[in-house]
């Protein structure tokens, strides 16, 4: 064989072994990074940032369907029992974990931490069975990340909890957690600056879903029960002007752009719809953060205004 | 001596009920003990096996006996109940794992153990067919309720009331059986496991019924009071779990005061084992935190006991059937004098009537002690099954 | 065949005393033996058999002084040499017709137990009549059929003395007839000699001696 065959044979044989090398460690990691199941798409990106890539974070939810009132077949339900780690948001979100088998050591509540600040929900029903008897649950408010300082919270429960799993992580986790809540700290500042430069206006919300937000940046805020994509009826019209004549708000805060026609009709009734996304379900486009300072950038200019 | 057998056989087999009588006799005598033996001795062996496995049990103070015995073989025994706040209590101190458990209500005879997924993987139980309980109303089953009951996954099993006549009280249940466990040889082959919370359905605690804030039928509700309203008793609660009505099933009170039999405690490490002890010693607090090899040992000196009595017993028993087997033979011979007569005089001896007798015994005792082999080597191959049917339940 | 001399026996603590002074019976004799109850016609013949010993005088049967033999050798001698046929047949319920005549060979270490013995069982019953009932329980059996398997029995070891004890005291009289007809073939088939107890007279004229207890007259 003549010497420069030899050399490129040598060559690629080299390469072989190290791309099999390569492949074979990626593998290897790829079997055991944990699997962290979570219910909502901020408890993912929390696990992500926290995480990196020691361990594989899954959203089951379908990205058109709000993880708060998913329902899961028993089949989703089996994936989230194989999981390493499940990740809840507390304080009520996701009905359905109460009525599935969870296993319970792999289970953390990362609101846990503040529990006793829960909000209950406005003008929700009870039950009860006979006068004697004990009331159903009144609700409870479930967007706890709307209060950044909450959200930094359930990111350090999310720490904790990755460093049980993976120990030799730790140090990892705790740095990428001081960034997470470097950057949760910062959107906190931000908001809490835009409410403290004026008398809190009134605000309308389309959904009970800011109370955390409202209480956390003193927030003057009155809910109706509207969708963005659905022209409200006659009666619901009326309800909200009642509304807006006791409670004059310039301002409507939507989950998602309501439609046109809603949008300037509202307008002709003095209030400016604006998008604050409160991100339970992984965005079309960017992440928790791009759409949380988006969502605080909507809110400053229409403060301004 | 062959022909000396050949006549005794010849006898014995004329006197059927003679023969069968005196071959049981001796039979029981030499069974009774073997088996009683073998029996105790793979009660022991399944006892401590399974106590040792469980490293801690949380229960409410009172019969740590019942509470071994309830939580670790789903015994009938239901001892005082506890709460979920004290499996709070155990997850809060960050020192050990806690399984809770609630062993109270059956499906035909065999027991509802409700519990969280973390108890397959701390016995080390396999699913042989179908899947774990995903969803409240799901139910896997052991190997044993599968076989007895024929039933297998995709099938329904109704849960029991808890006495007949308790009309008011807990309505039966109907379960999906969503899958079969592997044979374990434990009490969990008898078992029949479902979500702690379904255990709860069972007994009424969490349950679904249709929404009373829409609801057109008046006569369900009593009065509207504020955001509440107050549901007479004519509102049916729905016995069976569906994907239309799961939604519904919802809880009234504070969960944490929901009721459980036990709680098994998996300490992190020994040092955690050696604290959570120590902080359940306090006279004051309600529970009681046992190490069940401990009280398993405890019941197996007291059994042990039993067991050196009623040997004395049997030995008693055994020899007084023994003078009473001999009687009998004394008085056979008295009956046949006219054919050991006939014998001597047509030229048999003495010795050949103590060969002939001798022969008649010699072929009782080995039908005896073979039937003996037999029934022990039967109840050595079924001494788990026996044990766990009769012994441990 | 059969000498006795100056034989005396009584039974321990019993008023009965048996005196002989001299008795005998030649080979091939059918002699019946009669007396009154009480007379020790049968204790005579459980002395010939060696079942009882007396406590005087010689008893020789067929050229063996059984008197002076030891237990043991009476037995072999009793069982091989004298077949007994009993009144009330002495079957054994639990055994079938073929092991009853078997019995012998089966109790004793005098006589073994062949295949040839097993033929000649089976032909012993051919000749009396009962081939077809070899397998059949005793008790099945009508009072004429027992006596003809004690008889069977009796004769099986090839005996030279047959001792019948008031062989056809429980048959009726058809059978009784019978019953001698076959005894007496079978003693002529086998050269044997026949001493037989009976309170029947109607029998008397078959035999060929009648020896009177009473008095011990022999009548021919």
């Amino acid at each position: 064989m003549k010497r420069s065959s030899f050399i490129v044979l040598f060559y690629c044989l080299f390469l072989l072994l190290f791309s099999l090398l390569y492949f074979w460690s990626s593998v290897a990691d790829a079997k055991v990074r944990p699997t962290v199941y979570v219910v909502n798409y901020p408890l993912m990106y929390f696990a992500q940032r926290i995480a990196g890539d020691h361990a594989q974070v899954v959203l089951p939810v379908p990205e058109d369907v709000d993880p708060a009132f998913w329902k899961p077949d028993a089949a989703a339900v089996e994936r989230f029992q194989h999981a390493d780690l499940i990740l809840l948001n507390g304080a009520g979100y996701a009905k359905w974990v109460s009525r599935a088998s969870l296993p319970r050591r792999k289970l953390v509540d990362t609101s846990a931490a503040f529990h006793d600040r829960y909000i209950a929900t406005e003008g929700g029903a009870t039950h009860s069975h006979g006068r004697e008897g004990e009331h159903s649950h009144a609700g409870t408010a479930f967007t706890t990340w709307l209060d950044f300082t909450q959200a930094a919270e359930q990111a350090k429960s999310i720490r904790d909890a990755l460093s049980r799993l993976t120990p030799e992580h730790k140090d990892e986790f705790a740095a990428n957690y001081r960034a997470l809540e470097s950057d949760l700290l910062d959107l906190d500042a931000r908001l809490s600056a835009i409410s403290s430069r004026r008398p809190a206006p009134p605000i309308i919300a389309s959904h009970p879903v800011y109370q955390y937000m409202a209480r956390r940046y003193a927030l003057d805020l009155k809910s109706v029960m509207w969708e963005p994509d659905a022209m409200p009826n006659d009666a619901e019209w009326k309800n909200f002007v009642e509304l807006h004549q006791r409670y004059p708000a310039d301002l409507m805060l939507w989950e998602a752009a309501p439609a046109p026609d809603i949008a300037e009709r509202l307008r002709k009734l003095g209030v400016q719809s604006t998008v604050f996304n409160p991100c339970g379900n992984r965005p079309e486009n960017g992440d928790f953060m791009s759409i949380m300072n988006a969502n605080i950038e909507y809110l400053q200019r229409n403060f301004a205004h | 001596m062959i022909d000396s057998l050949y006549i005794a056989w010849r006898y014995l087999a004329f006197n059927k009920a003679r023969t069968a009588t005196l071959i049981g006799c001796v039979t029981l005598l030499a069974v009774l003990p073997l088996s009683l033996d073998l029996l105790l001795a793979q009660s022991e062996r399944e006892l401590r096996s399974r106590a040792e496995l469980t490293p801690l049990l949380l229960g409410a103070k009172g019969s740590a006996l019942d509470l071994v015995m309830n939580g670790l073989y789903f015994g009938d025994e239901v001892p005082e109940l506890v709460s979920m706040a004290s499996v709070s209590a155990i997850d809060d101190a960050g020192l050990a794992t806690p399984i809770p458990l609630y062993v109270r209500f059956h499906a035909r005879e065999f027991p509802i153990v409700g519990t969280t997924i973390d108890y397959v993987d701390f016995r080390g139980l396999e699913v042989a067919q179908g899947r774990l309980p995903a969803l409240l109303g799901e139910a896997v089953v052991g190997a044993e309720v599968a076989d007895r009951l024929g039933i297998s996954a995709g099938d329904s099993l109704l849960s029991s009331p808890e006495t007949v006549f308790d009309l008011a009280g807990v309505y039966p249940l109907k379960m999906r059986v969503t899958g079969i466990m592997k044979p374990s040889d434990t009490p969990d082959d008898r078992a029949v496991f479902v979500d702690v919370k379904t255990t709860w359905i069972v007994q009424g605690l969490v349950h679904g019924h249709e929404d009373l804030t829409r609801t057109d039928d008046t006569s369900v509700v009593i009065e509207r009071s504020g955001a509440n309203v107050v549901a007479s008793a004519k509102l049916v609660e729905y016995t069976e779990i569906t994907e239309a009505n799961i939604d519904s099933f919802h809880f009234h009170g504070d969960p944490e005061a929901y009721p459980l039999t036990a709680v098994v405690v998996v300490p992190h490490d020994d040092k955690s084992a050696t604290i959570l002890r120590g902080r359940y010693l306090d006279g004051e607090t309600p529970h009681q935190l046992v190490v069940p090899g401990e009280v398993i040992d405890g019941l197996l000196a007291t059994i042990f006991r039993i067991k050196q009595v009623l040997d004395a017993v049997i030995l008693v028993v055994g020899f007084a059937t023994v003078l009473a087997l001999a009687l009998v033979f004394a008085l056979s011979i008295r009956l046949r004098q006219r054919e050991i007569e006939t014998v001597f005089r047509i030229g048999g001896s003495r010795s050949t009537i103590a060969r002939l007798l001798a022969a008649e015994i010699f072929i009782i005792l080995v039908a005896s002690a073979s039937l003996s082999i037999v029934v022990s080597l039967i109840v050595h191959h079924y001494s788990g099954e026996l044990v766990r049917a009769f012994f441990i339940r | 065949m059969i000498r006795v001399e100056s034989l005396a026996f009584s039974y321990a603590g019993a008023e009965f005393h048996l005196r002989i002074p001299e008795f005998s019976v030649e080979a091939g004799e059918r002699v019946a033996v009669i007396g009154p109850s009480g007379s020790g016609k049968t204790t005579l013949l459980n002395l010939l058999a060696g079942i009882l010993v007396p406590q005087e005088g010689q008893i020789e049967c067929a050229g063996v002084r059984v008197s002076s033999l030891s237990d043991c050798d009476r037995r072999a001698f009793r069982i091989s040499r004298i077949g007994f046929v009993f009144q009330d047949f002495q079957l054994l319920d639990y055994l079938n017709v073929l092991d009853n005549i078997l019995h012998p060979f089966r109790i004793s270490e005098a006589l073994r137990l062949t295949r040839h013995v097993r033929e000649r069982a089976a032909e012993l019953g051919r000749q009396m009549g009962i081939e077809d009932k070899l397998h059949r329980r005793v008790d099945h059996l009508s009072q004429g059929e027992k006596q003809r398997v004690a008889l069977c029995r009796a004769l099986l070891p090839s005996p030279g003395l047959v001792l019948a004890d008031e062989a056809t005291g429980n048959l009726d009289p058809r059978n009784k007839e019978h019953i001698l007809e076959l005894l007496f073939a079978s003693i002529k088939a086998h050269n044997a000699t026949l001493l037989a107890v009976t309170h029947d007279h109607d029998l008397l004229p078959h035999f060929d001696r009648v020896v009177d207890f009473s008095n011990f007259r022999s009548a021919a």
